[in-house]
């Protein structure tokens, strides 16, 4: 079994001028395999199909956040009315300004064990999936990975009685 | 005394050590100031250079008062970053700050101004960075509450924390430098720089009125939001805190009797730092120590030692031979000389180096005044001190000249891009400079009236 046999094949992308605006809507009606129900992440590409970052929903809760919030606690301070205003601020901007773009990417060939050691170095729950021109073919989630390792307990009883 | 004639400096010899160690130190301070590489990546390799080129004996860098590393002001700067550190998660700074607010009761510029005096105060008793750090979150947030340009409250903390952290000892990097090299006490820093940073401060708050006073506006619901924070929620280890607070009042009791106690402040800092370890009961004190500002320290080390080099080849007993001859040896002159140079100076180079450079500077030009004397007869002759002082109000006052000339400006800038509104060069030159020049020129005034006419 390899990545490319457990990831999702890509459909929805966005490019780098996208704004956040058009970005959230992409991410709440993209598609994850045959239902439209929404992504918790978009790989970004170029014109030239090469992916240069990724925009999950939590890069846009970092873009309504204030930086200086990181400095200190003041989560207690805030005030009503204080995400809708830097949201407003915020619509216009560009994807590329707020996308991650230290990428964790696997070849679509790693084995799984490849994928999982990724995913929990990087603290990631997702990675795109390159084929040999580096271009990504699709995306692997943590979810499918937990569904592959699910059937491998299960057929775990079925091997031991085999022997 | 002041028109003593000069007596002539033992020659030196300007052989290829000298000219080794002088072409070290300027390319070292002319990379620092051009910010193409690290300060501390250029202040580590030039020191080494110092050693590994034999101008300076390992020994001398590291054991010898007069030519290494001053081992004073790295403990002191350790342990007030790890007594901070400790103190920073209790909520106390967030408590201050946000209290501070309120007093203001939402007033724009109220608000500013009681920003203004509560970092000073901050800064006389802790770093000025550590105190811009801790204050410009708080400041931008209610800025954004009362929905106006956080920009002049950023360039008001970062200018208050440079004339606050004139007034004592600890208060800024160049005073421990200056306390060190002079043998001077936390009370000779009471006594004679906080009267005139009191001065200064008010002179400061009437400027920022005339400049800022009538521009900030906000409607009175906004203040509402102010008025509605809770300060009592930022206190997140109340027990922490009061062991916090204990030790910091033991220190700071401890900087004004060090002198009468026969300790260093560094002694009374590292005691702060160690016993605060102990009774935060920290079973890995490894973030704590982590947190230290370690390129600071070692930018520090680096150039003690590239100092030391330039001391011990006589490149720095030739620019005091130059400045005596251009004051002729008249002491009025030779301070406004040393105020008003640190202050440019200050606002170009950094000044921590530049302190660096003037304190073996001035023992040097007190050597050739008085060769007889030594010790602290020389370094305390009554003809030197105001030269002292001079030092201390130019390099600390002169930081505010420009973005570059204070560390804490540099912090200010960083923020206010991070917020999506860079103030620029020009922008806080704009504001910085003529402040700069009002509070030396003040703090002129200062020195020829308390030294040089009442003598007191």
């Amino acid at each position: 079994m390899k990545a490319k046999d457990l990831m999702i094949p890509l459909q929805e992308y966005l490019t780098p001028d996208h704004t956040l605006k058009e970005a959230a809507n992409f991410l709440r009606i993209a598609g994850r395999g045959e239902e439209k129900i929404g992504v918790k992440a978009l790989p970004v590409l170029d014109t030239k199909g090469k992916l240069i970052g990724i925009l999950s929903i939590g890069d846009i809760l970092k873009a309504v956040y204030p930086k200086y919030m990181y400095q200190m606690d003041l989560g207690s301070f805030t005030w009503d009315g204080m995400v809708e205003t830097i949201a407003k601020k915020m619509a216009d901007r560009k994807v590329k300004d707020f996308m991650t773009q230290m990428v964790i990417t696997i070849r679509e060939d790693a084995p799984i064990m490849e994928c999982v050691d990724q995913m929990l170095k990087h603290n990631v729950k997702r990675v795109p999936v390159l084929n040999k021109e580096n271009k990504v073919i699709g995306i692997l989630y943590e979810r499918d990975i937990f569904f592959f390792i699910t059937n491998a307990m299960q057929n775990s009883v079925e091997v031991q009685n085999d022997e | 005394m002041t028109n003593e004639p000069i007596v002539s400096a033992q020659p030196f010899v300007m052989d290829t050590a000298f000219w080794t160690a002088t072409a070290i130190f300027l390319v070292a301070y002319a990379i620092i100031v051009s910010e193409k590489v690290h300060k501390t990546v250029v202040a580590i390799f030039a020191a080494s250079l110092m050693i590994v080129l034999k101008i300076l004996e390992q020994h001398e860098a590291f054991h010898v008062e007069e030519l290494g590393v001053d081992w004073n002001v790295i403990f002191l700067l350790i342990s007030m970053m790890v007594i901070i550190n400790l103190m920073r998660p209790s909520g106390i700074f967030e408590y201050i700050a946000i209290k501070s607010a309120k007093l203001g009761k939402g007033e724009p510029f109220r608000i500013m101004a009681i920003f203004a005096v509560v970092t000073a105060v901050l800064s006389a008793l802790l770093d000025n960075v550590t105190t811009v750090l801790l204050i410009t979150p708080v400041t931008v947030l209610i800025a954004d509450a009362l929905e106006i340009d956080p920009i002049p409250y950023l360039i008001s903390c970062a200018l208050a924390s440079n004339i606050g952290g004139t007034a004592t000892l600890i208060g800024d990097p160049p005073n421990i430098m200056i306390a060190s090299k002079a043998y001077l006490t936390f009370m000779d820093f009471i006594y004679h720089l906080t009267p005139i940073v009191i001065v200064l401060m008010v002179v400061y708050i009437l400027t920022i009125k005339v400049i800022w006073g009538k521009k900030l506006k906000t409607k009175d619901s906004l203040k509402k939001r102010i008025m509605e924070m809770d300060e009592r929620g930022a206190i997140k280890d109340p027990v922490m805190l009061k062991k916090a607070l204990f030790v910091l009042a033991l220190v700071l009791t401890g900087f004004v009797f060090h002198g009468a106690l026969h300790l260093q402040p560094a002694t009374i800092a590292l005691f702060g730092a160690g016993l605060l370890l102990l009774l935060s009961k920290t079973h890995e004190p490894h973030h704590i120590l982590a947190e230290v500002e370690w390129p600071t320290i070692f930018f520090f080390i680096g150039l003690f030692i590239i100092v030391g080099g330039v001391v011990k080849v006589g490149l720095i007993k030739w620019m005091s031979l130059q400045i005596l001859d251009l004051t002729q040896g008249n002491m009025f002159a030779t301070s406004m000389v040393v105020m008003w140079f640190s202050a440019f100076a200050s606002a170009i180079v950094d000044n921590i180096p530049y302190v660096a450079t003037m304190n073996p500077l001035v023992i040097d030009m007190a050597k050739q005044l008085w060769p007889k004397l030594s010790g602290l007869q020389l370094l305390h002759h009554p003809d030197l001190m105001p030269v002292w002082w001079s030092l201390a109000l130019g390099a600390c006052l002169g930081g505010n000249g420009s973005a570059i000339g204070a560390s804490a400006n540099v912090i200010v800038i960083g923020l206010s891009e991070k917020a999506g509104n860079k103030i620029s060069f020009m922008k806080f030159m704009a504001y910085g400079m003529p402040i700069m020049i009002i509070t030396v020129a003040i703090s002129t005034v200062y020195v020829w009236l308390r030294y040089y006419v009442l003598k007191i």
